[in-house]
């Protein structure tokens, strides 16, 4: 198991993480989820050891590796949110590089290199140098490189910045993969809520460089297991409308995306009738109205008052 | 691993066009260039020959002191020891003596004494490197000047503007021979002066060693030296920029999560600068071989040189990177690539000997390392031994120390985004 325990790192006298604790047991998916600027890089890069924290420790097996961190990186593979490879190399001379850095032996290395190469679905383009390769394949090739030397532990940061939804699905399949099938513990980071919901078991909320919330799945959604998140729908997009809305001391969490509005509401309160009125008062169309079960999304909203991607 | 390391580094430049034609064809076009171009300019002195010196007198030396005897009794009182150092700052004896006492001087310079009357047809047929005419009453101002009281007198003297380098050594003998004849002058007003006190000979004998032997340096060995040693300066900017993209990109991170200390990656920069810096010279070097004949006289010590040159490369390599990785930025290979190089190649003469134009810069491009090797590799040219290239290599030796231990020192230890 890994664990971090009150991890702060503070540059010119700003916490970028303050008190940060959280852990990994072998075999699970943790998520960390959080805006951009939320700490998640700097508690990645302290926890990989690449980077001191200002106080705090991180433990393996009980143990402190930020003096001695050679066990930690032994049984660590860090995918960086930046495509942290050699653009002029082929993807097979990467993972060869990488490969011989981990001191593996000739056949051992070429095996591991096919099977990876297998894994990220680039088996036929290994030849081809990575500069022409596309966001979504440099991005896979980046993930073929942190589980080379085959980790009990992947670290991802923020894997599918940038790219295609076809690469997207393949690198979250893989994700899921190596998981159920080879039993790798991921740490996986994201500002997208949906990645994190579907791959992960425990998640870890983070803003400002603290956690707000952690918990299954089930736990988080319960902090707002007493209301209900109503999405509508409206003809056309209506500023009077939306200020009416704003002013209703029944709703919170008011997001408007053009004709897309969403809002919380106490649950028990039906609350479609006195949106019709508002809809006559302000001559708009109502187009439909949905009531949803609350997203991470939305508890991040009720958390923080911001939206995740804002 | 650490093969690995250096493998990677060599695939990357053999990948990066760019790099390739500035390290390795703009050196080969800069020397054939400069071979053609600057080759006649060149040519005109190239060949140490022997300097013919020739010496007008105007007054015989012992009516002079005779006549100087005779001023100075109606002041002072002329005893034995009075009359030794008048003997013994004999200022046309003082400079014979200079350029005929030691073998070594006999062997390079030839002097020829005059009469007044053939020296206006010496001037104009410009046989002599240089003419030393000594005026009417130069002795007895000379000996007024030091014991009695009155301005020193001086030499005219005319240089041979087309032989640079004889007229040149013919500087450097009376420069030395004007600071020792102040000297003496100082310590006989000051009545210092012993008849111990010899002049010694100028200490110009290894220049005279140089430039006296067998091999012409002609503009194609000058510019393929010269060339050489300054792009191989190049390599240290590529790499150290490469290396900082490696921090840039995380691979650095990525690198030191493998448990490869930092030092080791630091290491294989400095083994890859000296491979990819070998591998330049021998290029170019050959290059000159089947382009021009230049054919390296001695193997063993061309070796020696371009390996202390090229670990001192190496040196600015990793020094270059520790200032890239501590600054975040990679402006220090970026300055050094695009402004320090060309500073550095112009103090070590790399477009033209600069201790020429003035000894003291030609000093401090012996402490460039293209300076350095560029001296050592002209001696080599000339069939210069070991002790002729010691001093260059010395100054390899110190250089590269230096460079390597402020690199080791500054180098991050982490990586990351500290």
């Amino acid at each position: 198991m890994i664990e971090v325990v009150n991890l702060t790192k503070t540059f010119k006298k700003v916490n970028a993480v303050d008190q940060v604790n959280f852990y990994i047991e072998p075999g699970e998916i943790v998520g960390l989820l959080g805006p951009n600027g939320a700490g998640k890089s700097t508690t990645i890069a302290m926890l990989s050891t690449l980077v001191p924290p200002t106080s705090g420790d991180v433990l393996l097996q009980q143990q402190s590796v930020l003096k001695n961190p050679a066990s930690l990186r032994k049984v660590l593979g860090v995918v960086p949110q930046e495509i942290a490879l050699y653009e002029e190399l082929t993807a097979r001379e990467n993972l060869l590089f990488f490969g011989n850095l981990y001191k593996m032996q000739k056949d051992q290395l070429k095996n591991r290199v096919d099977t990876v190469l297998q894994q990220i679905g680039l088996q036929h383009e290994s030849k081809k140098i990575v500069k022409h390769y596309s966001g979504g394949m440099k991005r896979r090739l980046n993930i073929g490189v942190a589980m080379l030397h085959e980790p009990d532990y992947l670290i991802m940061d923020e894997p599918t910045v940038g790219i295609d939804p076809q690469s997207r699905n393949h690198i979250l399949e893989t994700v899921k993969k190596l998981n159920t099938e080879s039993n790798k513990a991921i740490i996986y980071t994201s500002h997208y809520m949906e990645e994190v919901e579907y791959l992960c078991n425990r998640i870890y909320i983070m803003d400002k460089g603290r956690i707000i919330a952690s918990g299954t799945k089930d736990e988080i959604k319960a902090i707002l297991s007493s209301e209900n998140t109503i999405l509508v729908k409206l003809e056309k997009h209506s500023n009077d409308f939306l200020s009416e809305l704003m002013s209703q001391p029944l709703l919170s969490n008011i997001n408007a995306k053009e004709a897309e509005i969403s809002f919380t509401v106490a649950k028990g309160i039906n609350y479609l009738p006195t949106l019709l009125t508002l809809c006559e008062m302000h001559h708009v169309t109502l187009k439909s109205y949905e009531v949803k079960e609350p997203t991470l999304e939305d508890i991040f909203l009720h958390l923080t008052g911001r939206a995740l991607r804002n | 691993m650490f093969l690995a390391l250096i493998q990677k580094q060599m695939k990357i430049l053999l990948r990066s066009r760019s790099e390739l034609l500035m390290l390795f064809v703009m050196p080969i076009i800069l020397i054939t260039i400069l071979s053609f171009a600057l080759g006649s300019l060149m040519e005109g002195n190239s060949e140490m020959t022997k300097v013919e010196l020739a010496i007008v007198l105007h007054d015989n030396e012992e009516e002079q002191l005779n006549e100087f005897r005779k001023v100075a009794s109606e002041t002072f009182p002329i005893n034995d020891e009075m009359e030794k150092q008048m003997k013994q700052m004999l200022p046309i004896s003082m400079l014979l003596e200079q350029l005929t006492k030691s073998e070594e001087m006999k062997e390079f310079i030839h002097v020829t004494e005059l009469k007044p009357n053939e020296f206006e047809n010496a001037r104009k047929s410009e046989e002599f490197s240089a003419i030393i005419e000594v005026p009417e009453h130069f002795t007895v101002n000379f000996l007024t000047s030091i014991f009695m009281e009155g301005d020193q007198p001086a030499f005219n003297v005319y240089v041979n503007e087309s032989e640079p380098i004889t007229s040149t050594v013919v500087k450097n003998i009376l420069d030395f021979y004007q600071q020792q004849y102040t000297f003496f002058t100082a310590l006989a007003k000051n009545g210092f002066l012993s008849d111990e006190m010899t002049v010694p000979t100028p200490e110009i004998k290894s220049e005279i060693q140089t430039v006296d032997t067998e091999t012409k340096i002609n503009s194609s060995i000058y510019y393929t030296f010269s060339m050489s040693v300054m792009f191989i300066l190049f390599i240290a900017g590529t790499i150290a920029g490469q290396s900082f993209l490696e921090k840039n990109m995380h691979i650095f991170d990525r690198i030191l999560l493998a448990r490869i200390h930092p030092l080791t990656y630091l290491a294989s920069m400095i083994v890859s600068t000296v491979v990819i810096a070998f591998i330049q010279v021998a290029i170019l070097f050959a290059f000159a071989y089947f382009a021009f004949g230049i054919s390296l006289n001695q193997w063993g010590l061309t070796i020696l040189l371009t390996l202390l040159l090229a670990i001192v490369v190496g040196g600015i390599t990793a020094l270059l990177s520790s200032i890239n990785y501590r600054s975040n930025s990679a402006n220090a290979s970026n300055i050094f690539s695009n402004a320090l190089v060309s500073i550095l190649a112009l103090l070590g003469g790399s477009f033209f000997n600069i201790s020429g134009l003035s000894p003291v810069l030609g000093k401090i491009g012996m402490w460039t390392p293209n300076g350095a090797a560029l001296d050592g590799y002209l001696k080599l040219a000339q069939n210069g031994s070991l002790s002729d290239i010691q001093h260059n290599l010395m100054n390899l030796a110190v250089m590269a120390i230096v460079l390597i231990v402020c690199a080791v020192l500054l180098f991050p230890k982490r990586g990351g985004i500290a």
